[in-house]
């Protein structure tokens, strides 16, 4: 079985999150009224076999695998992934999965691309405490960040049936409005406080000869991150921001996350060494 | 030895027939025991409700004998002197159990899936039982009618739902609301309605009410009921920064309560979720008020499409139902046999 790579796990975990988003649909369809497991086992099946390929990546590399885009996005999406089952175990939760299984299955296909996974040439050194953890708190931050804007994307659906008088609103089996505002809090709360300590770790870093901190686009990206959610949770907390503002800023910032993540990695020198 | 059954109920005839042929509980045992002492049967036991009066019996009789004999003694119990036609309708085996776990499970009731029913067949049984005028046959199958009702109430979607205005704003509520018991109601108006309504919330954990109505008196006497407190009806506005659900039902011609008076109050609530319950005719709420953010206005209108459309869902499950209840009473005559 040598000819089965991680990648090859990781291609099956992705088919399992394709099935549980096609089953997301279906629940979409029925109103989310069906109390059942079954789109939570879909999702545990595709976690399970991602973790398989992150420990097949981390074993073959000796290393935490986090060296390219393809391992970083492979680890957000199971920071993401785990957080989800987690989660989905509250009561009236178990519908979190169906929002977080496109997310998965999206950028899980947008990973698989191959030039996004380059042959390793230098590996950055994770023997360094401080650079493991780093790596390990900014994209579990992520992963904060993206269940925060699933639970915000179900409140936004539920605000929007209630508002307009939609059976749906009360037939589905899904949280109470202000839970989910609730949840979408604190997970923004975690997201912020574990990528601020990411930050803070990686500002410690020794930095390699000819970089400049302030010039590096993903230093920069971190940033400008890091202030938008400051900015959220702030407005929110203090200034008494709209529910639904404040859910539809925590979705937009991880949409814009995602889609600039790669980007910002790809132009950054410091996290191309 | 067959169980039959024979009744009238809102299906087949008027409230005023209804209640000519109803049985006191008092009654019972003694119509019950005239009955055995008849001959006609030798199990017996009387459903009376509001919806319905049955007989159900396990009779020696043949179907059609027992169904006369059934119908002269109703007549004669309750010294009815007109002619009854179709008000009357009867059932033999296995329609008769067929009827039994429908009524059970609510599927015959006028609010189709009410559970009221089950509790008074229960009752109907139990009295039965208790002075000895139930056997084997009527004993197996009550048993397995409220066996039957439960399977039902689990395993479908009839008992889904609220059927109520009243039950539906308090469903509203628990989808808006983490725990209703950390929120307080005000009761604008002490109509009827709006009483009933903060009733419902008060049984599903609400612990706070505060009543304002134009007489005093009144808003005195239902805080009083409700355990709350009364305020004055000019001050209502000032409870908006408190409160978090707003039941109005005043007999005001005009709005009492529109966008341009709700914003100052929703900036001092910090934009905390509000739930309004507009049930006066004219509306109390300008509908305008709902395009305000964390502002979710339903009037009564809303409130009983919610309990219609949950009405006709009731209604899509009764053939699921049916099918049950079917395959339920097939079992009972093949595999455990009813008459052995």
């Amino acid at each position: 079985m040598s000819w089965f790579t991680d990648r090859h796990f990781f291609l099956l975990a992705v088919a399992f999150y394709g099935l549980s988003m096609l089953y997301s649909v279906f629940l979409w369809r029925k109103g989310f009224r069906r109390d059942e497991w079954v789109n939570y086992f879909l999702l545990a099946a595709g976690v399970a076999l991602h973790t398989l390929a992150m420990i097949k990546r981390g074993l073959t590399l000796q290393s935490c695998p986090v060296n390219n885009l393809y391992e970083a996005t492979t680890f957000l999406l199971w920071a993401l992934g785990l957080a989800c089952l987690i989660y989905s175990l509250l009561p009236r939760f178990k519908f979190l999965a169906a929002f977080t299984a496109p997310v998965l299955f999206t950028v899980g296909i947008f990973a698989l691309m191959p030039s996004l996974d380059p042959p390793h040439g230098l590996k950055p050194d994770f023997s360094n405490w401080l650079r493991s953890l780093h790596a390990a708190t900014i994209l579990q931050s992520y992963g904060a960040f993206g269940l925060a804007a699933v639970a915000a994307a179900m409140f936004l659906m539920q605000q929007h049936d209630l508002k307009f008088h939609k059976l749906r609103a009360l037939l589905s089996l899904l949280p109470s409005i202000q839970r989910l505002e609730l949840i979408t809090l604190r997970l923004t709360l975690v997201g912020f406080i574990l990528f601020t300590v990411g930050l803070v770790t990686g500002s410690q870093l020794p930095r390699p000869a000819g970089d400049a901190y302030l010039s590096d686009p993903k230093v920069l990206w971190s940033a400008l991150m890091w202030l938008v959610y400051l900015e959220l949770i702030v407005a929110r907390v203090f200034f008494g921001r709209s529910t639904r503002r404040f859910t539809i800023g925590v979705v937009l910032t991880f949409v814009f996350l995602l889609l600039t993540f790669g980007i910002t990695n790809h132009f950054s020198s410091l996290h191309n060494q | 030895m067959s169980v039959v059954v024979i009744g009238l109920s809102h299906r087949t005839s008027p409230v005023e027939l209804r209640e000519r042929f109803a049985f006191a509980d008092e009654k019972i045992p003694g119509a019950l025991a005239a009955l055995r002492a008849s001959g006609i049967a030798s199990e017996a036991t009387i459903l009376s409700t509001c919806n319905r009066v049955e007989i159900y019996t396990a009779t020696p009789l043949a179907p059609e004998t027992a169904f006369a004999e059934l119908k002269k003694f109703l007549v004669a119990h309750h010294a009815y002197d007109k002619t009854l036609g179709d008000e009357i309708y009867s059932f033999a085996e296995p329609h008769s159990l067929q009827h039994l776990f429908k009524v059970a499970s609510g599927l015959d009731s006028m609010v189709i899936g009410e559970t009221e029913i089950f509790g008074q067949l229960k009752s109907a049984y139990e009295l039965a039982l208790a002075h000895q005028h139930t056997g084997v046959r009527l004993n197996k199958a009550f048993q397995r009618a409220f066996n039957v009702a439960k399977h039902i109430r689990t395993a479908t979607n009839i008992q889904r739902g609220s059927v109520s205005v009243m039950s539906a704003a308090v469903e509203l509520a628990e989808k808006i609301f983490s725990s209703l018991a950390e929120h307080e109601v005000l009761v604008i108006g002490a109509g009827e309605t709006s009483e009933k309504t903060a009733r419902a919330l008060q049984s599903r954990g609400v612990k706070k009410i505060t009543v304002t109505n134009r007489s005093p008196e009144r808003a005195a006497a239902l805080a009083a009921e409700l355990g709350g407190r009364a305020v004055p009806f000019e001050n209502w506005p000032d409870e908006f920064e408190r409160i978090d659900i707003a039941i109005s039902s005043t007999a005001a011609p005009q709005h009492i309560l529109d966008r341009a008076k709700l914003e100052p109050l929703m900036k001092r609530r910090k934009n905390r979720p509000l739930l309004l319950i507009d049930i006066a005719v004219p509306r109390d709420i300008d509908p305008a008020v709902n395009a305000l953010d964390n502002v979710y206005l339903y009037n009564v209108d809303d409130l009983q499409s919610i309990a219609d459309d949950y009405l006709n869902l009731r209604k899509e499950e009764v053939a699921h139902c049916e099918k049950i209840i079917a395959e339920k009473v097939a079992a009972l005559f093949s595999a455990t046999d009813l008459h052995r």
